[in-house]
C-alpha cells in the first residue's frame, strides 16, 4: 500500500497514554463487530478497551459494539449472518474468558460475514495481571486474520527521556507499560534492538566519552561493545544477530566498522576524510546504508557487502541534508531525515521511483524507526522546545506520544515478539 | 477443476482448494516482559582532570552550520590558548566539540568531533604536544543555550577548551 494521505490536526492532552486522534483513515475501512467478551468483567473491560484502541490506531477499521447490533450471539450456532449483512458488517469477533485461579485464557472466534462462516479460532494463554498483553495478542490475531498483515500491538518501542537525568525506556507500542532500562546523569542516544528483541545497544556518555553498550533487557547485564580509548557510536545489529555495525573515531574521524560479536574482530567498512556514520543493515544483511559527508553535504549511501572492494553507491540527490536512513522491512526503499528549505522532515524513497516522498511536515523531525510490518513509522518531533514522539501510518493515520514530564526522543521499534 | 495436466498446475489447484477450506486455529502464550533497571555509574573522567588546569586555557570557539573550519576570530582565540599552554607546560587541555540541534544526532556527534579535531590540529601545528590534548564530542547533547533560533544555534556550534 503506497498511498500517503494528508494529515491534519491533533489533540493536545498531556498524559503518557497514547494520544490518538484519527485525522484521516483509509477510505474503505474494514467494518468489524467485536462483541464484549464473556466471562470475568474486569478482564473483559480491560481487553475490550485495548483491542479497540489498537485496531482504531491502525486507521483501517470501523468498529461496531453491542449496542449497534441486531443480535448478540454467544457462540457459533447462534450467529445469524443476515443480522450483520444488513448492517454491512464484514467480520464478527466473539470471545470467552476462562479464569482458573490465577491463570487466564481467552478463546476468540472470527466470522467472515460475507462468506457466512467462521475463519479463525484462537486461544491465548495470559499472565495474571497482564491483561494488556492479552489484549495486544488478541488484537494482533484479529488484525492479521482480516488484513493479511502481521499486527504490531504486541511489539515494543525503546526511547530516551530527559527530565533532569536521562532514562532509556522500553514500552508497549502504544506507549503504555513503560519500564526503565537505564538511568543516567549523562546523555543516551541511538538505542537499537537486537533482532531477537532480547537485548538493546545504545550510546551512553557516562564515561565522559561516547561509548556503545550492549544490555540484556531481562537481566540488566551490560557490557561495552568495544573496550578501547576511541569514541564509539551509532550501533546497528545485523539481522542474524552476529554482528554490530558501529562508528569509531580512532583516527580522529567518523568511520564505520563491523564488529563480530563472538570473537570481537573488527572489519573497517569506510575510509574517507569526511564523516561516515549512521549505518544500518538491509533485512537480509547483505547491504549497509549509511550517512556520508563525502559529497560536501550529508547524503545517504549504500554499500554492497557481497562484493569485495565495492564502492558506496549514492542513493539521495534531492536537497543538501539526507541522513539517518534505514531500510523498509521489505527492502523496497528507505526512510530517512530530509531537509527541505530550513525544515527537517521524515521522508521515504522507493528504489523504483526517482523522487522522494515527504511523510511529515513539521520543522525538526528526526530519528525515524519503522514497525516490523512496515506499516507505521515512529519519529521524534520538537514542539515548543520540547521533544515528543509522533507516528504516521502508511494509510495516513497520525498519532503522538508525549511524556508526563520532560522530553522524549530517539524511538526504536522492536521486531515481532509473538 | 482438474484441467491442469502439469505438476505445477496441480499444486496451484491444491493450494487454492486448501485456502478455501482451511480455518485458522492458533494457540499462543503471551510474552512475559521482564525488565531489569540499571543505573549508570557516572564516574566521569572530567572531574579528575579539571584539578590541574590553569584558567588561562579556558576558551570557546564557534563554527558555521555543518562546518568545522576555524574562523579568523577562532584563530585569534586559539593563538592566546597556545601562548598560555607554552607558559604552563604542565597544563593539559580537553577539547569538547558540540553541534546545534538541527540535523541528526549521530551526524552531529561526528561533526562535533571534527570541530574538536580542527582545534586539536591547530594546537599541534603550533607546537603543542599531542599528549597534552584530549579530544571528544558531545554532538548536540550538551547545548550551551536552549532556544530554536539562529542566535542560540550559533552559540551551540562550538568547541570548549578546558
Amino acid at each position: 500500500m503506497r498511498k500517503i494521505l494528508l494529515i491534519l490536526a491533533f489533540s493536545n492532552l498531556l498524559t503518557s497514554e497514547l494520544i490518538l486522534e484519527i485525522t484521516q483513515g483509509t477510505e474503505d475501512p474494514y467494518r468489524v463487530a467485536i462483541l464484549k467478551f464473556e466471562g470475568d468483567q474486569k478482564v473483559s473491560n480491560d481487553i475490550d478497551k485495548i483491542i479497540r484502541n489498537n485496531l482504531m490506531r491502525s486507521g483501517e477499521f470501523n468498529l461496531f459494539v453491542n449496542k449497534d447490533l441486531l443480535s448478540l450471539p454467544n457462540n457459533e450456532t447462534e450467529v445469524i449472518f443476515n443480522d450483520f449483512r444488513i448492517l454491512d458488517i464484514d467480520y464478527l469477533v466473539i470471545g470467552k474468558i476462562a479464569k482458573d485461579g490465577i491463570s487466564i485464557s481467552v478463546v476468540y472466534e472470527i466470522f467472515d460475514i460475507n462468506k457466512g462462516k467462521k475463519i479463525r479460532t484462537s486461544t491465548v494463554y495470559g499472565i495474571p495481571n497482564k491483561n494488556r498483553q492479552l489484549g495486544h495478542y488478541i488484537s494482533d490475531g484479529i488484525y492479521e486474520e482480516i488484513t493479511g498483515m502481521k499486527g504490531i500491538s504486541s511489539t515494543k518501542i525503546l526511547y530516551v527521556t530527559e527530565n533532569k537525568n536521562f532514562n532509556l525506556i522500553v514500552a508497549d507500542a502504544d506507549g503504555s507499560n513503560e519500564q526503565i532500562l537505564l538511568k543516567s546523569n549523562d546523555p543516551i542516544i541511538s538505542p537499537t534492538w537486537s533482532p531477537d528483541s532480547k537485548k538493546v545497544a545504545y550510546v551512553s556518555f557516562e564515561t565522559g566519552l561516547a561509548k556503545v553498550f550492549i544490555q540484556d533487557i531481562a537481566t540488566g547485564e551490560r557490557e561495552l561493545a568495544i573496550e578501547n580509548s576511541s569514541q564509539v557510536s551509532s550501533p546497528s545489529w545485523s539481522p542474524d544477530g552476529k554482528f554490530l555495525s558501529l562508528t569509531m573515531y580512532q583516527d580522529g574521524n567518523a568511520e564505520i566498522y563491523i564488529l563480530n560479536l563472538k570473537n570481537k574482530n573488527l572489519t573497517r567498512l569506510t575510509n574517507h576524510y569526511s564523516i561516515d556514520t549512521e549505518s544500518s543493515w538491509s533485512s537480509r544483511g547483505s547491504k549497509i546504508l549509511f550517512t556520508s559527508g563525502r559529497s560536501g553535504s550529508p547524503q545517504l549511501y549504500e554499500l554492497d557487502l557481497k562484493k569485495s572492494n565495492a564502492r558506496p553507491k549514492r542513493l539521495t540527490f534531492e536537497g543538501n541534508y539526507n541522513a539517518k536512513g534505514s531500510y523498509l522491512p521489505n527492502s523496497e526503499g528507505i526512510i530517512f531525515v530530509h531537509r527541505s528549505d530550513s525544515n527537517f522532515q521524515i521522508a521515504m524513497k522507493y528504489f523504483d521511483e526517482s523522487f522522494i516522498r515527504p511523510l511529515t511536515d513539521a520543522q525538526m523531525d528526526e530519528s525515524p524507526s519503522i514497525s516490523p510490518n512496515g506499516n507505521v513509522i515512529v519519529y521524534a518531533i520538537t514542539e515548543k522546545g520540547m521533544g515528543l514522539l509522533s507516528g504516521v501510518t502508511l494509510s495516513g493515520v497520525k498519532f503522538r506520544l508525549p511524556a508526563k514530564k520532560g522530553a522524549v526522543r530517539e524511538p526504536a521499534w522492536s521486531g515481532f515478539l509473538r | 477443476m482438474l484441467i491442469f495436466k502439469n505438476k505445477l498446475g496441480f499444486i496451484v489447484v491444491l493450494i487454492f482448494l486448501s485456502s478455501c477450506t482451511s480455518m485458522n486455529i492458533t494457540e499462543e502464550n503471551v510474552y512475559s516482559d521482564n525488565v531489569k533497571t540499571v543505573e549508570a555509574s557516572s564516574e566521569s573522567l572530567e572531574s579528575i582532570q579539571y584539578n590541574n588546569k590553569a584558567v588561562l586555557t579556558n576558551a570557546t570557539v564557534y563554527f558555521e552550520f555543518d562546518k568545522s573550519s576555524l574562523t579568523s576570530r577562532s584563530l585569534q582565540i586559539l593563538k592566546s590558548v597556545v601562548e598560555a599552554l607554552n607558559e604552563n607546560l604542565s597544563v593539559t587541555v580537553t577539547l569538547a566539540g558540540h553541534a546545534d540541534e538541527r540535523g541528526t544526532r549521530e551526524y552531529n556527534l561526528a561533526l562535533g568531533q571534527r570541530r574538536a579535531e580542527a582545534v586539536s590540529s591547530y594546537l599541534y601545528l603550533n607546537g603543542i604536544s599531542k599528549d597534552r590534548i584530549s579530544v571528544k564530542s558531545y554532538g548536540e547533547e550538551r547545548p550551551a543555550v536552549t532556544g530554536q533560533n539562529e542566535r542560540s544555534y550559533a552559540r551551540n556550534r562550538r568547541v570548549e577548551i578546558n
